[in-house]
């Protein structure tokens, strides 16, 4: 008996003053959001689900279980969740792993997916639900949780939950939307994941969503530049990858993708100029063989064009 | 599991032999990507996209392995990013993956319903 009330003081030390919302915040609820009961071991896709439906994206359960559930593990690994989200136009974005965080995403009208452990380490219960509620003044968080639309459990529990799944939380975000409190690292990582997995037109919409934020931006310019070219309108491009240089000359990279665009338009000798440029500006030895391999593309094209 | 020097050499070795071949050749040869602005690599671009195509190969296999349909595979594979596909290249397995699944008896049951009743755990009640 001595052992378990160690055990249960160890488990007890959560630094609740940091944690927990001021009594004075404001309570939220969002009472539209979608439930989807889970089925046995498929949490992560109603999860998932809900918050894509709300985000205004056409998903069934069905097809997001084909896209996430692992059946061999029953369960849905969190990076599938992510790709899952990318599949389906829309942004996933971790957010930071506070009780506020989740506050400002639900006072914006997103619901928060968390991973809990709803066990102990030793013997855990993995789990996802989405948080549609938070009651500061009752000291309780509202979720959609398997088969309860509507479980309410104590902040003090919920947290020690959380806490054992490392206190992570997505949104998931409609290209034009930003979270409610945006790191720009991770959200440049973000928009360039979904252009990775191929939703140009969505990833562009978000570059300029980004670009409002940060006008001028390298990353921004660079990524706008990138999707125009993945696309074939390698016009628009080639503006992108201008409009960046004519800020700063420095990021070869550009100047790389810039010589490609012109190739592409057949302007082998402006486009073979500016790899000359970049090799000559160039003291990263990582990317020598890039753009001598990007000069010897375009002198092929130009070749083959004759 | 190859060491990671061997690997290493697979790769560059496989880097020059797909370069070689073409297949690195796509419609946009030679076009980087927004991740090499954002991440601030350095690193030789042809060399991280064969790293990205063995561990695409790898998750592929795993994904098949854990009883993923073969004609969703490709579809699950094309949402990763670049950095998740690398980071999860061989540690498929360890991944938790959250589903409720659990399995225990006896004592473990017991002090499992003690620390649900006082609060510590949520683990019973219905999810």
């Amino acid at each position: 008996m001595p052992t378990l009330l160690l055990l249960l003081s160890g488990c007890a030390s959560l630094p609740e003053a940091v944690r927990e919302l001021d009594a004075n915040t404001g309570r939220v609820e969002l009472e539209d959001a979608p439930f989807f009961p889970q089925q046995r071991y498929q949490c992560g896709p109603a999860a998932l689900t809900t918050v894509l439906t709300m985000s205004g994206a056409s998903v069934s359960l069905p097809a997001i279980v084909d896209k996430v559930y692992l059946p061999e593990k029953s369960g849905s690994l969190q990076v599938e969740l992510m790709a899952a989200t990318r599949t389906s136009g829309r942004l996933p974005y971790v957010i930071d792993g506070t009780l506020s965080a989740v506050w400002n995403e639900l006072a914006a009208g997103r619901a928060v997916v968390v991973l809990q452990n709803l066990g102990v380490a030793a013997i855990p219960r993995w789990h996802y639900a989405v948080v549609v509620g938070i009651d500061p003044q009752r000291g309780e968080v509202i979720l959609r949780s398997g088969t309860d639309k509507r479980r309410i459990t104590t902040t003090k529990t919920f947290l020690r939950t959380w806490r054992r799944g490392d206190y992570w939380a997505i949104v998931v975000l409609r290209p034009d939307e930003l979270p409610a409190h945006v790191d720009q690292g991770r959200y440049f990582e973000a928009i360039a994941a979904l252009e990775q997995a191929g939703q140009l037109d969505e990833a562009a919409v978000a570059w300029q969503t980004a670009l409002r934020v940060w006008p001028g931006s390298s990353a921004v310019l660079f990524g706008l530049g990138n999707v125009r070219f993945a696309s074939g309108l390698f016009a628009e491009a080639e503006e992108f990858y201008r409009r960046l240089l004519a800020r700063d000359d420095r990021p070869l990279v550009a100047r790389n993708n810039l010589a490609l665009a012109l190739a592409q338009q057949q302007e082998f000798d402006a486009a073979l100029a500016e790899i000359s440029i970049a090799l000559a500006q160039n003291n990263d030895a990582a990317l020598v063989s890039e753009l001598e391999h990007t000069q010897e593309t375009i002198r092929k094209m130009q070749a083959d064009s004759q | 599991m190859m060491s990671f020097r061997a690997r290493g050499f697979v790769v560059r070795l496989m880097s020059v032999a797909l370069i070689c071949m073409g297949f690195v050749q796509t419609s946009s040869a030679g076009m980087i990507s927004t991740g090499y602005l954002i991440d601030n690599e350095t690193r030789d671009a042809s060399l991280a996209r064969v790293e990205v195509l063995l561990a695409r190969q790898d998750i592929e296999r795993q994904l098949l392995a854990f009883g993923v349909d073969a004609d969703m595979v490709a579809e699950r594979l094309r949402g990763m990013s670049n950095t998740e596909l690398l980071a999860l290249e061989g540690r498929l397995d360890e991944q938790l993956a959250g589903g409720d699944a659990l399995a225990v008896i006896g004592t473990v049951f017991l002090v499992l319903l003690i620390l649900e009743l006082v609060g510590v755990t949520d683990i019973f009640k219905s999810i």
